[in-house]
């Protein structure tokens, strides 16, 4: 299931986890709570960014063999 | 899980904030243009961002909190609006709303989420954990 969690602190700070998203996906669906929010100052992503689908995303491809 | 991300909150949404109040039991006036405060500025604090000494006093919008002798004004700036209130212990803002305002700004947050929820027709959970409140949206 898909879905965007949102801890909101007694201090007032905020904190956006975005669940069950594959890949570029996550940042997109979740950018209308930040724009609601205010302003995005850390970023963390985690191994499902880099996954499209089932397919994991190579970011090194091998030169040799 | 996809990824995290920190927000640092801003005020953009007056009818957001009204609800957070409604949510408080505190009383949105609009429209007063002074709140109540220590009344001069004794440098006990950094100014707030944007505005100076002359300006301390003077607001948009402001907010009652019952029990609290000081008020909190609104200043609007560009697109978002300023906090101003004075945190000496015996106006009595701080233990309504917390060190920086940070109940205000997580009922305003939980306000502007749920109505956000509403308009995209989002499943909303809300519960409360251990260093606040945790809203989970089915997509």
């Amino acid at each position: 299931m898909k879905e965007i969690v949102v801890d909101v602190l007694d201090s007032g700070e905020v904190k956006v986890e975005t669940r069950g998203f594959s890949g570029k996906a996550c940042v997109q669906e979740s950018q209308f709570l930040k724009d609601l929010l205010g302003k995005e100052i850390s970023q963390q992503l985690t191994p499902a960014y880099y996954r499209e689908g089932k397919q994991e995303v190579k970011k090194h491809i091998p030169l040799c063999g | 899980m996809s990824h995290i991300a920190k927000i640092e909150l801003e005020i953009k949404d007056l009818q957001s904030l009204k609800e957070a109040c409604k949510r408080l039991g505190f009383e949105f006036v609009s429209e007063q243009k002074t709140y109540k405060w220590y009344g001069t500025w004794v440098g006990d604090s950094p100014m707030p961002e944007g505005i100076s000494k002359e300006q301390l006093g003077q607001c948009d919008h402001a907010i009652r909190v019952p029990g609290a002798e000081y008020e909190i004004g609104l200043v609007k700036r560009n697109a978002k609006y300023l906090l101003l209130w004075d945190s000496w212990q015996n106006g009595g803002l701080e233990a309504k709303i917390g060190k920086d305002g940070g109940l205000l700004k997580q009922a305003y947050a939980v306000a502007s989420i749920q109505h956000m929820a509403r308009l995209k027709n989002y499943r909303l959970r809300e519960i409360k954990t251990d260093q606040g409140i945790r809203l989970t949206l089915s997509v």
